[in-house]
């Protein structure tokens, strides 16, 4: 036989949310078993006991048999199934009614309600459907533990309709969840390699971790690091207390370490130097931290293959071509020209700040891509000047 | 110990088969209710059992109810009792699959048991 290939993170099989209800409901299927048995059981013995009797076996007469036992069993009995042979029959149905009654009544039917009564088939099937939608997520983000922190987040992810899961360890904050409109979300440890699996990290495109405690943080860190180790394809977020707590989480693997208390120190200070006006109050704070859809600032790196090197500002036309604006080029020294004039050359390997609407911003990096030149034509037409 | 679970549902799996071949070659209508209620009751059993083949299991459980449930209508209302015949033919093939599969659901499980054991 084949050896399964162990992955790197070690031989851990992914939580199955999907399977957890689909189980619950199998287990629903099983407790009827026996009461459908019975009913299936005294229907049998009622048509043949009245088939027998009444020596009758034309369809006719065995529908109607089948007719008068359940009408028996099910207590509603309005009329009778025989016309002949009444005293024999009556006798037979007089014991029938004392088995099938407790029996078939009053244990099968009566369970069989009471199992759809107790189970909460909405609530499985509810889940069942998140997470069978939830498998299909790709390049979505895994934000851990729900908290005002990650509210915000959450808030303004929405807005942006970017994808998320949410994991919370804690159950009895299930109903804020729902109530937050949350599409997806799993009660579980996200420390958990199974867990982080199942949630589908290996799709992911990042991860948020905002919890109270660095302890908490820190594990859920190095456990996504583990399974993705890539710091460029797989981005972690997180939050830490201290300023100490945060270097460890960076080298640990996290891309961003945030400590909400200098965060919100220095948001306070440059309220302090730049007294917001009328006009532009906080216009670059709210373009920075996300909270206009209508406007973004990217950076776009220019490849070392790009026919754009070498040209001016004004000559590549790209305001024209994609609706943006260039605000700043970071030249390859890290030296930042700040409202580049149209006379401005593009150096080898500089990157462009630019400013417009995200759809604007999408066209740009497409722009950029564009005029990358294949590796592959400049070997060819090498090629052809030595032949 | 006797897991008497296992024993009801074996049971009513044997008894389907037997059932359905017994009113094959009888044409008898007695048999025919007989046949289709052991049948009703063996897929009933097979809900929810948590092992190697019960969807399997199921799914032949269900064949053979499809077949029986027109056949006991063709036959009860006196149209195609031959074509009622040849669908409880059918539905028999399926019990048959589905004692061969709970076959090898005993090795399957027999094996595993002795695998623990050392």
């Amino acid at each position: 036989m084949k050896k399964k290939k162990i992955p790197h993170y070690g031989k851990v099989k992914p939580i199955n949310f999907r399977a957890i209800y689909e189980e619950q409901l199998y287990e629903i299927l099983s407790r009827l078993r026996f009461p459908l048995m019975t009913v299936l059981f005294f229907t049998m013995v009622g048509v043949l006991g009245l088939m027998i009797i009444n020596n009758k076996s034309d369809g006719k007469h065995v529908l109607n048999y089948l007719f008068h036992t359940v009408i028996t069993f099910s207590t509603v009995g309005y009329t009778e199934g025989y016309t002949e042979n009444i005293e024999l029959n009556r006798l037979f149905i007089t014991i029938f009614i004392m088995i099938s009654f407790p029996l078939a009544y009053m244990y099968g039917l009566a369970t069989a309600v009471n199992v759809f009564a107790q189970s909460n088939l909405q609530e499985i099937f509810r889940y069942w459907r998140m997470y069978k939608k939830m498998e299909t997520l790709k390049g979505h983000y895994i934000i851990c533990n729900f908290n005002e922190i990650t509210k915000e987040v959450i808030k303004n992810l929405k807005r942006r309709k970017i994808k998320f899961i949410v994991i919370e360890p804690n159950r009895e904050l299930e109903p804020e969840i729902r109530k937050a409109g949350i599409e997806y979300y799993v009660i579980e440890e996200p420390h958990k390699r199974g867990v982080l699996l199942g949630v589908g990290i290996e799709k992911a495109k990042g991860l948020i971790t905002a919890f109270e405690e660095n302890t908490q943080d820190l594990s859920v860190i190095v456990t996504a690091r583990l399974i993705r180790p890539d710091k460029d394809t797989f981005h972690i977020f997180a939050t830490a207390t201290t300023e100490g707590a945060a270097e460890k989480m960076k080298l640990l693997g996290a891309n961003e370490v945030i400590v909400p208390s200098v965060a919100i120190g220095r948001r306070i200070t440059s309220f302090v130097l730049h007294p917001p006006t009328p006009i532009i109050k906080g216009f670059l704070e709210s373009i920075a931290y996300g909270e206009r859809t209508d406007i973004d600032i990217i950076e776009i790196k220019v490849d070392e293959h790009s026919d754009l090197i070498g040209k001016k500002l004004k000559d590549i036309g790209m305001r024209q071509q994609t609706g943006t604006t260039i605000v700043a080029i970071v030249r390859e020294d890290g030296k930042m020209k700040i409202a580049p004039s149209g006379e401005t050359i593009i150096k080898k390997g500089d990157s462009l700040i630019v400013l417009g609407h995200p759809k604007a911003l999408k066209r740009a990096e497409e722009f950029i891509e564009e005029h990358i030149i294949e590796e592959e034509t400049e070997k060819s037409t090498e090629g052809e000047k030595v032949g | 110990m006797i897991n008497w679970g296992k024993v009801w549902s074996d049971f009513f799996i044997v008894l389907a088969l037997t059932s359905n071949v017994g009113f094959i070659f009888s044409h008898d209508p007695y048999q025919l209710v007989i046949a289709i209620s052991v049948n009703l009751i063996a897929t009933v059993l097979k809900f929810g059992a948590k092992k190697i083949f019960s969807a399997e299991l199921l799914a032949t459980a269900l064949v053979a109810d499809l077949h029986l449930i027109p056949a006991t209508f063709l036959y009860f209302s006196d149209i195609h009792v031959g074509l009622a015949i040849g669908l409880s033919i059918g539905a028999a093939v399926a019990n048959v699959i589905s004692i061969v599969l709970l076959i090898v659901e005993i090795i399957f499980e027999y094996k595993k048991a002795e695998e623990e054991e050392y």
